[in-house]
């Protein structure tokens, strides 16, 4: 038994997952296991996603606790020096998770649409992780590639079933209600224009059409604000120092890419004069453009992290075009571990006297527009 | 009868402005102290020479405070409002050139550009990550010159073949003069190569691809400095005003915000403690909170050993437990 369990440990250090086939090797570890989940990355995208499926497939989720001044600190401490902010950030939450876990889910997200890519920083977290860290528990770092065509993203959860030692009709289960939970959630953001994080930790990830009907308007926002940027930068309140928080105190009606279907975003990326090659640059971009064309935006919040590569030419083409063709207010903030709150605050603040001023003087808000 | 004036207070992070303005928006008295990383003794000190001179002959109409330290600021005199920089920058620079276009702002450790259109603020920027070329920098090159920061400016007007310098960055630029100065330049030309630079930086860093019209308005601490003013002027190809007060624009108009707020209402009634405030004994005290693994610093200002605020958390457990 204890050899085996070296074995299996030995399997995953020098091979990838994807070989550890071998039954006899599974074996062992058929039980309820302990999957982390790192609150970081692609955490903000997948995590529905995610959970549901590890839980149909009875195993227990367990979160990595939300961003704070020790995760910072371990990540920045362990992370290559180059890497963005919210990289150097997954790493603390690894660590964070080591010891709790049975397994960390660090899927290699190569592409997640056809034709397109994720930023690398993605593709090589698996191993980033792996050889800036020690004394981890073994690492789910199932490929996810669906940039050819014919790729289907249900190789990729069987071979996650696969390292659960369970078998593809309980996988394809589990997959089913999943997915259709999934769809559900993205849903439910578009429809009541929710931040995720709010249905995260609302937790009612088990959607059903009562949830739809128990969520009223309330008071009135003053100013509908496009947010725009990554979602582990934006939800994350530690590393965002509280922006959505303090959006809200400004009564403001936050607008996000979320809210939109792909074809809407699809629709709005058109604008551009040539096709985006990253995912979700992309996704700001076509966002941007959709909202802009089609409803009454009073500002734009655009958030990016020092560092970040595809950023630094996504917010410049954004800036542009919002210069020449919206005439709106743009609010650039720039995030990484050495940002001030008291500079942050105030550019906060001087915005939404820029949006109040505009507001209260008619005349020029409409020669502004 | 007594003049009825505004008082505004702005707490940057070298130097700590105080205005009085009357009902006119005048200037009836302004102070410009080193905060000298003691905000409060500052704050208070100011305010003693303000009594000192006028106690008797006015009446404290409205309070407003600005800059990095308003939220001290307010809570130690009682503010009407607490106002960014960024709009009392520009507020105070409307009242006196209602035609602005464009603003300039130059402190010790911020530089901002202002965008005015419309006669209200259309955008704005402030410098990110790097400080080189504000007055800190500056004040340390004069420093290691040895010529006083107030002959800088003047001793870069007389520059004829102005030395380039890399100003990209200020650790850079420094090297980069000792090492002209030791090539046998004249200290009047590298430092009016220094202003060249640093403005060079400003515009591409800060005011990065912002439509800078005229009129311009040149303010903030540096902008005393005639060689920075010059090399403004023939980066731009436009001529640039410098404000009388341009070192307490902030706290002029955080002085006019508070006197409109006030005059919305007949009832309102300012919150300021009085001059009295300078008398009495204000500590700081800080611990670390032990709540979660933010570990967050909770700083606490005491006045006569009464906690008046209290701020440094993340949750808000300890800034809301108390009524600011």
């Amino acid at each position: 038994m204890g050899g085996k369990v070296i074995l299996f440990v030995i399997c995953i250090v020098f091979n990838n997952m994807e070989i550890v086939g071998n039954k006899t090797v599974m074996r062992c570890i058929n039980k309820i296991m302990k999957i982390g989940i790192p609150r970081a990355l692609f955490y903000y995208y997948y995590f529905p996603l995610w959970e549901k499926f590890f839980k149909e497939l009875e195993q227990e989720v367990i979160l990595s606790n939300p961003t704070n001044k020790v995760t910072i600190k371990m990540g920045v401490e362990a992370a290559v020096d180059d890497a963005c902010l919210p990289v150097k950030v997954f790493h603390g939450h690894v660590m964070d998770l080591a010891e709790k876990v049975d397994a960390i889910f660090i899927p290699r997200i190569v592409s997640i649409e056809p034709g397109r890519y994720i930023c690398p920083k993605f593709l090589g977290l698996p191993e980033m992780i792996k050889f800036n860290l020690n004394d981890l528990p073994p690492i789910i770092d199932i490929k996810l590639d669906l940039y050819n065509k014919k790729a289907s993203i249900l190789e990729h959860f069987f071979k996650i079933g696969k390292f659960l030692n369970k078998s593809r009709a309980e996988v394809l289960k589990a997959y089913f209600v999943a997915i259709k939970n999934f769809a559900f959630y993205k849903n439910y953001i578009r429809l009541y224009r929710k931040i995720p994080t709010e249905v995260f930790n609302n937790e009612i990830l088990n959607y059903d059409d009562n949830n739809f009907k128990t969520i009223t308007n309330q008071s009135k926002p003053c100013f509908k604000v496009l947010l725009l940027g990554h979602p582990y930068n934006l939800y994350d309140d530690y590393i965002s120092m509280n922006l959505i928080k303090k959006l809200k105190l400004y009564n403001v009606k936050i607008i996000t890419y979320e809210m939109l279907s792909e074809k809407k975003i699809f629709q709005g990326a058109k604008k551009l004069s040539k096709e985006m090659f990253w995912t979700l640059g992309r996704n700001i971009l076509g966002s941007a453009f959709y909202f802009l064309d089609n409803e009454k935006v009073d500002g734009i919040i655009s958030v990016a992290s020092f560092g970040c590569g595809p950023d630094s030419l996504v917010g410049e083409l954004l800036e542009r075009r919002v210069e020449k063709e919206y005439k709106l207010p743009f609010l650039y903030l720039n995030l990484d571990e050495h940002s001030g709150e008291a500079g942050f605050n105030t550019r906060l603040e001087a915005f939404f006297d820029i949006l109040e001023g505009r507001l209260t003087s008619e005349s020029n808000f409409s020669s502004l527009r | 009868m007594k003049m009825k004036c505004s008082l505004g207070i702005d707490v940057g992070s070298v130097s700590t402005k105080l205005v009085l303005i009357n009902e006119e928006n005048d200037v009836i008295e302004k102070l410009y102290l080193n905060t000298a990383g003691k905000p409060i003794d500052v704050i208070v000190k100011g305010l003693k020479i303000l009594n000192d001179e006028f106690n008797s002959s006015i009446e404290i109409l409205a309070v407003g405070t600005t800059g990095s330290g308003r939220q001290l600021a307010s809570v130690l005199v009682g503010a009407d409002i607490v106002k960014n920089e960024i709009t009392t920058h520009a507020v105070a620079s409307l009242e006196e050139y209602p035609d602005t276009q464009t603003i300039l702002e130059i402190g010790g450790q911020d530089s901002k550009i202002i965008l005015i259109r419309n006669k209200i603020v259309a955008d704005f920027a402030m410098n990110t990550v790097c400080a080189a070329g504000t007055g800190s920098f500056l004040d340390r090159q004069a420093q290691r010159l040895g010529i006083p920061i107030e002959e800088f400016g003047k001793m870069a007007l007389t520059s004829t073949v102005p030395t380039r310098i890399a100003g990209r960055c200020a650790v850079f630029a420094e090297s980069d003069m000792i090492h002209k100065q030791q090539m046998g330049y004249k200290i009047e030309d590298v430092i009016y190569g220094l202003c060249q630079a640093l403005v060079r930086n400003y515009l591409s860093n800060v005011a990065k691809g912002k439509e800078i019209r005229p009129p311009v308005l040149f303010q903030g601490g540096v902008a005393t400095n005639l060689g920075i003013k010059k090399a403004f002027e023939e980066e731009l190809g436009m001529s640039i005003t410098v404000p009388q007060h341009y070192n307490v624009m902030g706290a002029i108009g955080a002085a006019i915000l508070a006197r409109r707020y006030i005059m919305q209402s007949k009832s309102k009634k300012t919150n300021f403690y009085g001059f009295n405030v300078a008398l009495k004994d204000y500590k700081v005290k800080s611990f670390e909170c032990k709540g979660c693994a933010n570990c967050c610093e909770i700083i606490q200002i005491y006045r006569d050993d009464k906690i008046m605020a209290r701020w440094g958390d993340k949750c808000g457990k300890w800034s809301s437990s108390i009524a600011v």
